[in-house]
């Protein structure tokens, strides 16, 4: 009847490498046990993936590792949920199911030959991650990076080795904050918005990328909208509950946009135009 | 009906309150609706009569906000069994109690109009007239009673701040109230599990009759829908329909006030009342408690006691 | 031209049984005082008296479907190691739906546009899709709440349905719009149609004159609703919405599902279940964060998709047929097409206000 594949059937992959990035977040790298998957699988950066532990569900994760290393696919998975605790307690070997890629992804191409900003907070890092790996493996396509980066304290950072890294390019100025004082921190202290204001970075020819808590992520928008950033040039991804990830199960929508299938990255412009379910 | 003297009342009260409960007619004259009144405006489109069945004490544990509500004698009983299980603050509300000789089961008189739309309906001694496109049909209102009506022992409100009109009396007696039950209880097992089968198989598990339940107050937090812990399957299976009814009846146990919402607002007919009268009867036989009748009192479950002398075998 | 028959009132019932001998066949049944769709048995009380009180949606949208199933197994040379099997079953028997109302039947349609004419079609609803035949019998008169002629559809609407079955004085008048309706049509129970195209028309028309339309547009979906966005006319609306699943479940074009997992042991299944967007955790996730928190933005949401959203995204088409289960049996009788002319009319104060 069909050749096309059941969009509900996730692929068996194997868990091959767990990071520890904070108490309450994993890294966790995967390779898909059947090797002609593995082989044609590519994605763009931004996409998600949805990862099953059979018996307790399905959850959506952006595809952090970036398309142009694709020796496995990462993923990181803050604990919060049944699905995610499911998860955390898998060790390398495991199986793990997915279905991926899923969704849009950051229009990389448009964003050629201009600066970029990062925005994220907390593991909101993740879909921004896998952008600036991307970036940093084309760099010549792009102007100056700006990277800034909060969490609640210096243990909540992700990603600390690649945050290591970026410090020492002298292209990528990297920004890091935390919310509250801690002992031995020697960088800023503030949330994420304060410091985007402190830091006020010029709009001229530059394109903002922001995730984070939703909450961070509304005050983020009034700080570029005051920083003039216009909203086409302001971009975010979106998390929400999901469940089928190809727009059809109704509950991630945003009026008729779907974050699963249309999204998750998201233009504000786009986003004015819907209700502020956010 | 009394819809003149509620104005009055209610706009003497609204100036002391944030919203007041009450209702008005729906989509058509045959559907009265809650109808929530912030301004002295919508007071004008208040009404009273045996259309209006809602109880409307539902809304009040969620609320947050003083209010007043209208309530008839069977939805008072739900304001009670908040103030026994302290889910409401009593200064926080306004009862406006009428005293109320039976409301209709609207499902009744749809059925005697094969379903038509109606285009008007007015009351007349003890009768109530229904013009459809097929002509006027009249109906005796003692023909169009709910269950809860025909044995209902307390027609006047059990607490109110206001009264619309004289109390009334109930003229039913009080041994009317379990006849249903245990006239029921005579079946066999096998021949009740055959009855619950048949009636929990046309269960859509929408939860209507948990939501429009006045005791049922975890609502969202539900553990039919929870996952962690994941106690119940979302399966459709008859075993899954009957595990959440008896999960609401059991969860009811010496709470249910038997307004019979859960009756009214069940889409597919299913009289999920009466698993909860069976339960209730049990707590009158073994406890001597009826809930929903007076402020004081606490429901035996919800006291704790290690010599359990409140049980009617102990009693002295 | 379309196949016409015309089947006597006595031999109704001989017609189930054929269709019944090569067919899973669902008829609408009298249970207690609730018609049901049902499987086909002589015994049971059939009722053409008045639509179903739930939509036969189920048929093809199942409310519970399993997705697959999995097993675990320990390999055999490394029994730490346990690998995953999946399995799907996408075989379905040939279905009929006998009895449906046309709004049912444009349900589908609603339904398929979404499900099937996409990108990535949604297998298990395709394949129930393309086993049934649905058999639609037109409405005599409107029941209470009905409003199809305000959305595009009609009493004896042949969108949608493979055969449309026109009750007469003493028989049915049939009218096949598919091949697989024809198909169903070359029996020798019937008798043939074309005398009676004539009474089976007035009928018809009669009872499309007698629909309500509270709301009346030529092209209902592509108008503007200006109120939409006021939020204290959705607070005012939502107030007494009780978050029940009535509304979306009855419904013949809600399509919102959850997917769960259930195991036992060393197998299980993925199964998918109908959600509804009027419950508080739809949205609820995992964090505590829920982007739909109180109950008029959920009713905002139901309403917004089936007369905003996707006729923004389906060319105008709204996502209601007008059976008006939603309005008969909600709890606290909240009138979507009421909600609906509100939204239109700037000049009506609350909802159930009439001009």
């Amino acid at each position: 009847m069909t050749n096309i594949k059941n969009p509900y059937l996730p692929d068996i992959a194997t868990v091959t490498r767990i990071i520890d990035e904070t108490p309450t977040i994993k890294s966790y790298q995967v390779i898909f046990n059947d090797q002609e998957t593995m082989k044609n699988f590519s994605f763009q950066p931004g996409q998600v993936g949805q990862l099953s532990v059979f018996g307790v569900g399905e959850a959506t994760f952006v595809i952090n590792s970036p398309p142009t290393r694709m020796e496995y696919l990462q993923f990181s998975v803050m604990k919060v949920g049944e699905v995610t605790k499911a998860i955390h307690e898998l060790s390398v070997g495991d199986q793990i199911g997915v279905r991926a890629p899923l969704g849009n992804w950051f229009p990389y191409e448009e964003m050629k030959g201009k600066k970029i900003l990062f925005i994220g907070g907390g593991i909101g890092l993740a879909p921004l991650r896998t952008l600036i790996l991307y970036m940093l493996d084309n760099r010549p396509d792009y102007g100056d990076i700006t990277i800034i980066y909060g969490a609640r304290t210096p243990i909540d950072l992700c990603y600390k080795d690649d945050l290591k890294e970026w410090e020492s390019h002298s292209d990528v100025e990297l920004i890091l904050t935390v919310d509250t004082e801690f002992p031995g921190w020697d960088k800023r202290v503030g949330f994420v918005p304060t410091v985007l204001n402190e830091v006020a970075p010029s709009p001229e020819n530059t394109i903002a990328i922001t995730c984070g808590p939703p909450i961070m992520i509304k005050y983020v928008l009034q700080g570029l909208a005051r920083l003039n950033f216009k909203d086409d040039r302001i971009i975010t991804t979106l998390e929400k509950r999901m469940k089928c990830g190809i727009g059809l199960c109704g509950r991630c929508n945003i009026g008729s946009m779907y974050v699963c299938k249309d999204g998750p990255v998201f233009s504000l412009a786009q986003l004015r135009e819907y209700p502020s379910e956010i | 009906m009394g819809s003149e003297k509620l104005k009055e009342i209610v706009s003497k009260v609204l100036p002391e309150v944030d919203v007041v409960i009450g209702y008005r007619q729906g989509f058509d004259q045959l559907h009265a609706i809650p109808h929530f009144i912030t301004t002295p405006e919508h007071i004008d489109q208040l009404i009273w009569n045996p259309l209006c069945v809602h109880n409307l004490a539902t809304y009040l544990p969620s609320l947050n906000k003083k209010a007043a509500v209208v309530v008839k004698g069977c939805d008072s009983k739900a304001i009670v069994q908040y103030m026994q299980e302290e889910l409401i603050n009593r200064e926080n509300v306004v009862i406006i109690g009428i005293p109320c000789t039976g409301v209709i089961d609207v499902n009744k008189v749809l059925h005697a109009i094969n379903y038509r739309p109606v285009k008007e309906v007015t009351f007349e001694n003890g009768s109530i007239l229904i013009r459809t496109s097929e002509g006027q049909k009249k109906l005796l209102l003692s023909d169009l009673y709910p269950d809860k009506c025909k044995t209902c022992q307390y027609p006047t409100p059990l607490v109110y701040d206001h009264l619309v009109g004289e109390p009334v009396k109930t003229d039913k007696p009080p041994e009317s109230v379990d006849e249903e039950v245990r006239e029921f209880e005579k079946k066999s097992i096998a021949e009740r599990l055959a009855y619950w089968e048949k009636e929990f198989d046309r269960c859509i598990r929408c939860y209507a009759c948990r939501n429009a339940c006045p005791m049922c107050i975890c609502r969202d937090k539900c553990i039919v829908e929870s996952r962690d812990p994941h106690l119940m399957s979302q399966k459709l299976t008859p075993g899954e329909k009957l595990m959440f009814h008896m999960i609401h009846s059991l969860h009811l146990t010496g709470r249910c006030i038997e307004c019979g919402e859960c009756d009214r607002a069940c889409p597919m007919g299913i009289p999920v009342s009466k698993l909860k009268k069976m339960i209730n009867l049990g707590m009158k036989n073994r406890y001597g408690y009826i809930p929903g009748i007076n402020p004081e009192d606490k429901s035996p479950l919800l006291v704790f006691s290690l010599k359990g002398e409140n049980t009617e075998e102990q009693k002295p | 031209m379309a196949t016409t028959a015309y089947l006597p009132k006595e031999k109704m019932k001989d017609w189930l049984k054929v269709l019944s001998e090569k067919h899973q066949l669902f008829v609408p049944c009298l249970e207690d005082d609730v018609v049901l769709f049902q499987l086909f048995n002589p015994e049971k009380n059939l009722c053409f008296d008045r639509p179903a009180n739930s939509s036969p949606k189920t048929i093809i949208f199942s409310q519970c479907e399993q997705l697959f199933s999995f097993n675990f197994k320990k390999e055999p040379d490394n029994p730490q190691k346990t690998s995953i099997e999946l399995k799907e079953n996408l075989e379905y028997p040939p279905t009929i739906i006998f009895g449906a109302r046309p709004c049912d039947a444009k349900g589908f349609m609603i339904i398929d546009s979404v499900y099937i004419e996409t990108d990535i079609a949604d297998p298990y609803y395709r394949g129930r899709r393309e086993k049934t035949t649905i058999i639609t019998l037109s409405c005599p008169v409107p029941y209470v709440g009905c409003f199809c002629t305000s959305v595009g559809g009609g009493p004896a609407d042949k969108a949608g349905s493979d055969i449309l079955m026109t009750e007469l004085e003493k028989g049915y008048f049939l009218e096949a719009s598919t091949e697989k309706g024809e198909a169903l049509l070359r029996e020798p129970l019937f008798e043939d149609g074309s005398s009676y195209i004539d009474e089976a028309e007035n009928i018809r028309k009669a009872c499309y004159t007698m629909v309500e339309k509270p709301f009346s547009d030529d092209e209902p979906g592509k108008k503007p609703l200006p109120r939409f966005h006021e939020d204290t006319f959705w607070e005012q609306e939502g107030n007494r919405c009780i978050s029940c699943g009535a509304c979306t479940y009855l419904c013949p074009t809600c399509y919102c599902f959850n997917i769960t997992d259930e195991q036992t042991a060393n197998t299980g299944e993925r199964i998918r279940t109908w959600d509804a967007c009027m419950f508080h955790h739809f949205t609820l996730e995992a964090s505590g964060h829920n982007p739909r928190p109180a109950k008029y933005g959920r009713l905002k949401n139901r309403v917004g998709h089936k007369f905003l959203y996707y006729p923004e995204k389906y060319n105008g088409v709204i996502a209601c047929s007008g059976c008006g289960r939603c309005i008969r049996y909600c709890p606290v009788s909240i009138s979507i097409s009421n909600v609906v002319a509100s939204l239109k009319d700037n000049m009506r104060e609350s909802v159930d206000d009439k001009h």
